[in-house]
């Protein structure tokens, strides 16, 4: 049993493997530690198809946790949500990481979004400025393979590239381009290609090309979308060790504050010390601050990291509000990846100094298992019944709003007293998505996707409840990023300000939301923090 | 490198470049000779330097090592006089006189013309960057480290002649005859090869295991061979490694294709074909046309621990590695550009080997086309699914039994052996046996011999 | 894996092999009596496969299984009819056209009911994708050759040959 390691990472996702694999080609010595089961992707595709219709919508419900590593999952109590709004974010605790059902999404941020106390006088400001994630956003490009449009007309942002992307983007479906043009001719807004990490007509990092099986999320059948779990042997190759369904719940101080082992509990519930000289806590959001927090000691009374009082406050996430219509015309949505093409422009404009920015998302999921219901309840059969399935899979879109949200200290994850199977603390999210969000959804967004449906020629627009949001999986600020040690968590490199030897990089860190999906900026501030990691241990 | 050698080195290669300049058009001939040849599939290594060298071939005998032949007068063939270039490429002997194994398949180069020949050095001296590093050495079990033991090998199957035209047949036939059999080596491969690994010329062409792959019959037999192609689809075949309905390249049938076949004109594609179509049938197994789509997922799709016997639990097999791609009926996608199982090659008779080594290693395939990729299902980093040996069995058999002809069953070892590179011959064991049997006779033999044709 | 695993359902299996009454012969037969009226409730191919999965479940679930598929196919032949448009009117309100109803919706979702926790008989041989096969891929299956989607765009009015 390894009980030590220059480098230890905890978490196998896509921030801790991109780390690991940094350190790895550095020269240096690796220990990654998985709180979950190491599975293969043919599993969770057979999971996928053996689910009933009615469950086939859930992204987790292929991913059954493990005891030992429990993650919110249909009928399993483990995240605590209390406050106004229900905190519900989809993670999975399996080696890979959530990365397993993410659409591939890879919106960069503006500069503008990284400026919102400066420019519009709400929220944060980030620690540093794009130009300077700039390099670290073309790193994450080619690490993880994303496609994207070459002609700067359909780029987000719009905004001279500093390097053009490894592939070209995907085709749109008959749908999506049809969208495309009623947006463009209607309403003047511009509904652009995703720029996405999936594998756009080639073979990309020995993985092969997307053809089009609509299942990105939950899983990716074949490999053609990036997630971490793919890179896993390829770590192992190059000399990492990857300990799965080993738990780690407390990290150890020693001298100095610095960090000297982790522990981690084993599927038996033994536990286990391991010591290192660099660690990394890559745990995603919610399960890297609840750490923080249980890992509390004497030199640490109020958990690790968190002089400021800030480890687990200003959760975020995109909330979100989903339209679905019906048209006259066909559409067609259903063929290429589930998340193709969507409207950024609406997610920048000095509004955002009274409200939240809004993205519109056209997800191009198949329609048929959504429109099942109102198919075999019409009450027709035959070819009648037929000819309602393919008019209700054609004519049927669904736009979801994702707003971006602002830091909060009250949306604050803390230890419930309630505990999980290992007997640890389970955490518990007090969650109120706030009246930034709220105005923007009655003022902004819902007449927005008013203007979309009347464009498209819906015949049943229904709005949004200005009080309902169902939650992303954007895990982001528990750990919040700051120049500044007594308002934030960790520095522009993700290593806390309170101990010199730990990382704790991901969406944490995020100081702001705007409205694209959270990944690739994630693993661009993933890349900060393994330079900085491997510069202090070359240098050490 | 010094500064003094660097210079040295610098003078040198001027003064050889001053001593031999030939003609661009010369040199892009030979380029094309070379790519007909495929040099480049056995002459490059993983690190794709182009003719470095460092490229292992597995061969029954042991691990063989092609050589750096890039004009590097160091490391590579930059010193060879075109007499000693023509020797090693059409008759397997080194400069230095060494014997080369017959992994470098002189034995077809042999038909090469002595133009050819002529362009192919020009090409190689001033068309190729010279690389200054050494190639791995090949290093055999004994008989076979003795390379002088290649001799009594040649005397016994090397064949010298080079090509002459059929006066009886068309030139577009005998174009296509001398590419197949003199450059594209074509019987290198698809010929089986007898106890001493010599091509078995009763069965030219008939199909062979080579390494982990199956060579199958390009006969013109209707059935076992491809006697039932129309000469586009085979055209089609060589330019883009698949023809719909029928078989698609994998193994170094997928390099062939990518590095050669795909960039020669069509006008030579189609002489092949044409020479290809005439080549007399070998009768055996049908490849095509059997099977039919199906599927066995009603005995386990919901059903948490199903009690599954054999074909259920290869289709449970096929199902979660398989029809993400291939389709849950086997049948492909709809423009078939993943093809169906059934109508393929690969489920019916001796093709059952490449259906095996094809989820093993994967399928890798460049041309115009496109880049054809299939990832590997054994134990590489990019093998997302890891299948042992009994699952691929259970899988193969599996398809074959509801896609394919239903003839061969595939064992776990025999996963095994393909998974190790293929079957290792009994030749060590044969030549050793021979060595010590008649070993003496050979050597009076071939004396005679000698002195035969030195007095003759 | 584990025991959560439950979603993976064994429900119809298990309740098949609770029933020891019912003989081989017998459910032979209640299988092809299911078959026989599933092919003129739904213009479709069938799979038998698929209809011994549904009809293992409709025997748990239904005590007159065997009664309400005879009265099925008694109302078909009464009016010469062998497709489901010619006779579905004449089936009655209430339990058999429920049932029927169910015998359809089983057939096209794959799935014992709409809730999550449904037994599946099949995904893939669901036909509620057979209508939009041409246009849109059957989740986890591919579609195409890479990159070549999403060209033609087919009326509703073509559907494709079952």
């Amino acid at each position: 049993m390894t009980s030590s390691s220059q480098v230890i990472v905890v978490g196998t996702g896509v921030v801790g493997s991109v780390i690991a694999e940094h350190c790895l080609d550095a020269g240096l010595e690796v220990l990654m530690i998985e709180a979950g089961p190491r599975v293969s992707r043919a599993q969770i595709v057979e999971n996928y198809r053996n689910l009933p219709l009615g469950a086939k919508p859930d992204a987790t419900a292929s991913y059954p946790p493990a005891d030992w590593a429990p993650h919110p999952f249909h009928g399993l109590e483990h995240l605590e949500s209390t406050g106004p709004n229900k905190y519900d974010p989809t993670y999975i605790r399996y080696a890979g990481g959530s990365t397993w059902h993410w659409a591939g999404t890879s919106w960069r941020l503006t500069p503008e979004d990284m400026q919102l106390r400066s420019r519009y006088g709400v929220g944060r400001d980030w620690a540093f400025d794009y130009e300077t994630i700039d390099p670290y956003y073309n790193m994450t490009e080619r690490k993880l393979g994303i496609c994207g449009p070459a002609d700067p007309a359909d780029q987000w942002p719009v905004r001279t590239r500093s390097m053009p992307y490894p592939m070209p983007h995907l085709p749109l479906s008959q749908g999506e381009r049809k969208f495309t043009e009623v947006m463009r001719d209607k309403l003047g807004l511009r509904n652009v290609p995703v720029a996405q990490a999936r594998n756009s007509g080639m073979p990309y990092d020995d993985r092969p090309a997307c053809c089009a099986n609509n299942n990105c999320v939950p899983v990716c059948p074949v490999g053609a979308k990036y997630d971490a779990a793919t890179s896993l042997n390829r770590l192992e190759a190059k000399g990492a060790t990857i300990l799965e369904n080993s738990v780690v719940y407390r990290v150890e101080t020693g001298e100095g504050n610095r960090i000297v082992a982790v522990h981690y509990y084993d599927r038996d519930k033994t536990s286990h010390r391991v010591t290192g000289e660099h660690f990394v806590i890559a745990c995603n959001g919610v399960e890297t601050p609840r750490l923080m927090l249980m890992s509390a000691d004497d030199r640490n009374p109020n958990g690790l990291a968190n002089s400021s009082d800030q480890v687990g406050r200003n959760m975020m996430d995109h909330p979100q509000q989903g339209y679905t219509f019906t048209t006259v015309e066909p559409y067609w949505l259903g063929a290429g990846p589930v998340v193709n093409s969507g409207i950024m422009e609406t997610s920048q404009g000095d509004f955002r100094a009274d409200h939240a920015a809004v993205y519109f998302r056209l997800n191009n999921f198949a329609r048929n298992r959504d429109i099942a219901k109102r198919a075999m309840s019409s009450g027709k059969v035959g070819r009648a019944l037929d000819e309602e399935i393919r008019r209700l899979t054609a004519t049927s879109l669904n736009v979801v709003a994702a707003f971006e949200m602002l830091p909060d200290p009250n949306n604050r994850l803390t230890l419930s007293a309630q505990k999980d199977w290992l007997g640890l603390p389970r955490p518990s999210v007090y969650w109120d998505v706030g009246d930034y969000v709220r105005r923007s959804s009655a003022e902004y967004s819902n007449p927005l996707a008013q203007r979309i449906a009347e464009a498209v020629g819906a015949t049943d627009f229904k709005p949004a409840s200005p009080e309902k949001f169902s939650t992303s999986k954007h895990i982001m600020g528990g750990t919040i990023m700051g120049n500044d040690p007594a308002t934030s968590v960790v520095d522009r490199h993700s290593r806390t300000h309170d101990h010199a030897n730990l990382y704790l990089p991901g969406g944490g860190a995020m100081a702001s939301t705007a409205c694209g999906n959270s990944t690739i900026t994630m693993t661009a501030m993933a890349f900060m923090a393994a330079e900085a990691l491997v510069s202090e241990a070359k240098g050490a | 490198m010094t500064m003094k050698t660097a210079l040295a080195f610098f003078a040198l290669s001027a003064s050889m470049a001053a001593a031999q300049t030939f003609p661009d058009d010369l040199v892009e001939r030979g380029r094309y000779v070379a790519t007909a040849s495929d040099c480049v599939a056995c002459h490059t290594g993983p690190e794709d330097k182009p003719f470095g060298g460092n490229h292992r071939i597995a061969s029954p005998v042991g691990d063989i090592w092609a050589g750096n032949i890039t004009p590097s007068t160091t490391h590579g063939i930059g010193n060879y006089t075109e007499q000693q270039f023509a020797d090693a490429v059409r008759r397997g002997i080194r400069a230095d006189g060494a014997n080369l194994y017959p992994a470098m398949p002189y034995t077809a180069f042999a038909k090469i013309t002595d133009e050819d020949i002529h362009a192919l050095y020009a090409y190689f001296m001033q068309g190729v960057a010279p690389i200054d590093e050494p190639s791995q050495q090949t290093t055999l079990e004994f008989p076979f480290n003795l390379r002088f033991s290649m001799i009594g090998w040649n005397l016994m199957f090397r064949d010298t002649a080079v090509h002459r035209d059929d006066p009886a047949k068309s030139a577009e036939w005998n174009r296509g005859a001398y590419l197949a059999e003199g450059p594209g080596h074509c019987s290198t491969c698809h010929t089986p090869r007898g106890m001493l690994m010599q091509e078995d010329g009763s069965l030219h062409l008939a199909g062979a295991q080579v390494g982990p792959w199956f060579a199958p019959n390009i006969t013109s037999d209707k059935d076992a061979g491809i006697g039932s192609w129309q000469k586009d689809e085979i055209v089609a075949y060589l330019a883009t490694g698949r023809a719909e309905g029928k078989s698609q390249a994998g193994g170094s049938m997928a390099e062939a294709v990518s590095h050669s076949f795909s960039k020669l004109t069509k006008d030579d594609l189609g002489a092949i074909a044409t020479y290809i179509m005439d080549v007399p049938a070998i009768g055996g197994p049908a490849r095509f046309g059997q099977g039919e789509a199906g599927n066995l997922t009603a005995s386990f799709r919901g059903i948490e621990s199903p009690d599954l016997s054999d074909p259920g639990k290869g289709a449970q097999i096929y199902s979660a590695n398989c029809a993400s791609c291939h389709g849950y009926d086997g049948q492909g996608t709809q423009d078939q550009y993943y093809p169906s199982l059934f109508h393929n090659s690969d489920t019916s008779g001796a093709g059952v080997n490449n259906f095996v080594a094809a989820v093993l290693n994967g399928v890798d395939r460049k041309t115009e086309e496109g880049h054809v990729f299939m990832p590997p299902f054994g134990t590489q980093p990019n093998a997302f699914n890891s299948l042992d040996d009994g699952q691929i069995a259970l899988l193969a058999n599996y398809a074959v039994a509801q896609f394919g002809d239903g003839q061969m069953t595939v064992a776990a070892e025999d996963v095994a052996m393909i998974r190790a590179g293929g079957p290792t011959s009994n030749m060590v064991r044969n030549v050793r046996i021979l060595m010590a049997a008649a070993g003496v006779l050979v050597l009076i033999g071939t004396v005679v011999f000698l002195r035969r044709r030195k007095t003759a | 894996m584990n025991r959560r695993q439950l979603f993976l359902l064994g429900t119809a299996a298990m309740l098949a092999n609770a029933m020891p009454s019912f003989t081989f012969a017998a459910t032979q037969d209640i299988e092809s009596r299911f078959m026989g009226a599933s092919q003129l409730l739904v213009n479709h191919d069938l799979s038998p496969a698929v209809g011994a999965r549904i009809a293992a479940f409709a025997q748990a679930s239904y005590p007159n299984l065997g009664d309400m598929l005879d009265r099925i196919t008694e109302t078909a032949a009464a009016r010469g009819a062998s497709r489901v448009e010619d006779f579905f009117d004449a089936i009655p309100e209430g339990e058999l056209r429920d049932f029927a109803f169910w015998v359809i919706s089983a057939w096209y979702t794959g799935s014992s009911s709409g809730d999550r926790d449904a037994t599946l008989f099949t995904y893939e041989e669901a036909l509620l994708y057979q209508p939009t096969i041409d246009m849109v891929p059957i989740p986890t299956f591919g579609f195409s050759a890479p990159n070549a989607w999403g060209n033609d765009l087919y009326p509703l009015t073509d559907l494709p040959r079952f």
